[in-house]
């Protein structure tokens, strides 16, 4: 409970600064729209050259579209800006006001990964689920549950990679280990079919992205396999527990910068 | 004009970019990720039959020569002179005893050779894995390199007139947003832009996105036809034009306004 308290603060203070700049609302808006204004039509594009893609209908590489911007708005909205305060540019570690982190009483994972929202994520969230409607409804034979399943395991193994990238910062600072991930993360736009058989391998058991569009995607078009919905929950929390304990090893190796 | 003074420029800026080479090599990265998509996304569609006459080994040629493309005409100035107008810290810009376009092409040789040592290894390495099939000529190459450095030329000083809107604006993020969009639909990255539909298409040939990016790549791949070249450096030379036209009046005015922030 106490917890819960405490994101409620969180979410509260960054709305205030949030609202300090409201000019940046019409610039979130018109990011958002932008971006799913260019993959909808990069769609377009694509299909009206071809009928299918790899055995994709224009319908459920939507839904794939749809479940990558909504994880991504997910993202956005407090995993992606709580870990970049910790990782990014001059961050915490960089800088050593992990010190300060450190010291307060609770969990270190939970405050650095709860500690920072940004509330025009939201418009992207929309916009994702708008795209998943639109999909769902032009395919038929969506199974709602799995698809909650699947999202949330999604979810949540996605939090894990990216803590996992993270963690890495405490052994170098220097390097940019979340840009990356960002690059490789939209490979994940398009069914992972259409990649050589090593990129796939990657996607699919080094960097698991591609695992994370595609089963709540499939399950949105209605031909989702029960075992690989298994198989995704599991993924999601063998990586939840292995990047808390690299984050944890990392903590330790944290000895402080300047003074 | 000052040369001397503008080499030691370009020489101390690429010795200071090369100690962040990870960075930049970061971003590099993250640039080729989009049309490296593309890449896998057109081969795979045109796997069963051939797609406006260009099969999956042809488009790894197109879209391989559009990764070296991209790179080497990104523009950069927004935060090489938009930030610095934004900070102030182009005081010291105009207190040096030459003209200040010096340290925007300065750190623009600068970042484009850093990169360069990262993209042209990982395209080499794409190529052998890939297998691209490009037939060319060696008329087509010298007209690639021409259509490539005003290109280069065009997307450098169309960056820099937008840039130096920072002497209105703080912030221009929207507009270049908006840039990049186009430029992903328009300019040859989503698909060839003989691909696109016609409404998007004959935009796409008018305005200057496409001979920022796609128009030398399909020079150098013979996807044109010599009458459609011929157009193209036309249009492309006067979009150059009203870019440096652009950029010596939003420069002027920009500067008169010019009041310091900062230090």
């Amino acid at each position: 409970m106490r917890y819960l308290r405490l994101i409620k603060y969180f979410m509260l203070s960054s709305a205030q600064a949030d609202l300090a700049y409201r000019a940046n609302f019409a610039i979130g808006l018109l990011n958002s729209l932008l971006n799913l204004i260019v993959g909808v039509l990069g769609l377009a594009v694509l299909f009206s050259q071809v009928n299918t893609l790899n055995g994709w209908t224009f319908a459920s590489t939507l839904a794939l579209l749809g479940v990558y911007l909504t994880i991504s708005a997910l993202r956005g909205w407090f995993i992606g800006p709580s870990l970049e305060v910790l990782a990014g540019i001059e961050g915490d570690v960089w800088s050593g006001r992990f010190d300060f982190t450190l010291l307060r009483p609770i969990n270190t994972q939970f405050f650095v990964s709860v500690r920072q929202w940004n509330w025009f994520a939201l418009i992207d969230l929309a916009l994702g689920l708008g795209a998943i409607g639109v999909a769902t409804v032009q395919s038929g034979g969506a199974q709602p549950l799995s698809f909650l399943v699947a999202a949330t395991a999604s979810v949540a193994v996605l939090y894990a990679i990216l803590l996992i990238f993270t963690a890495l910062v405490f052994w170098s600072p220097g390097l940019l280990f979340t840009w990356v991930f960002d690059a490789i993360m939209q490979l994940a736009r398009y069914p992972i079919g259409i990649y050589p058989g090593w990129l796939q391998f990657v996607l699919t058991w080094i960097i698991p992205v591609a695992i994370m569009t595609t089963i709540p995607a499939t399950a949105l078009t209605g031909d989702i396999q029960p075992m690989s919905l298994m198989g995704g929950v599991a993924l999601a929390v063998i990586l939840f527990i292995a990047a808390s304990v690299l984050f944890r090893l990392g903590v330790r190796r944290y000895n402080s910068a300047s003074s | 004009m000052n040369h001397r003074g503008g080499w030691a420029l370009i020489k101390r800026s690429w010795a200071s970019w090369l100690q962040y080479r990870s960075f930049f090599f970061v971003l590099a990265f993250g640039w080729m990720i989009p049309p490296l998509i593309y890449l896998f996304v057109w081969t795979t569609a045109s796997e069963p039959a051939p797609i406006a006459g260009l099969t999956p080994p042809q488009f790894v040629a197109y879209y391989l020569v559009l990764i070296l493309v991209n790179q080497l005409t990104f523009a950069q100035t927004n935060w090489t002179v938009g930030d610095v107008i934004r900070m102030g810290s182009l005081n010291s810009w105009l207190l040096k005893p030459m003209s200040p376009l010096y340290n925007a092409i300065a750190s623009e040789v600068a970042g484009k050779i850093v990169m360069m040592a990262f993209v042209v290894p990982v395209s080499i390495i794409l190529a052998i894995v890939l297998r691209p099939e490009l037939t060319t000529t060696p008329t087509q190459v010298v007209l690639c390199c021409v259509a490539l450095s005003s290109a280069w030329l065009l997307r450098f000083f169309w960056g820099l007139w937008l840039a130096c809107l920072a002497f209105w604006a703080t912030r221009a993020d929207a507009l270049l947003a908006l840039q990049d969009a186009l430029i992903f639909l328009l300019a040859g990255v989503v698909a060839p832009v003989a691909l696109l539909p016609s409404a998007m298409q004959t935009i796409a040939r008018v305005l200057p996105f496409y001979y920022m990016v796609g128009f030398p790549v399909e020079v150098l791949t013979g996807q044109l036809a010599s009458s459609e070249v011929a157009t193209g450096f036309v249009i492309q030379a006067a979009w150059l034009i009203v870019a440096v036209v652009l950029y010596r009046l939003v420069w002027r005015s920009g500067l008169k306004r010019y009041s310091a922030i900062g230090g």
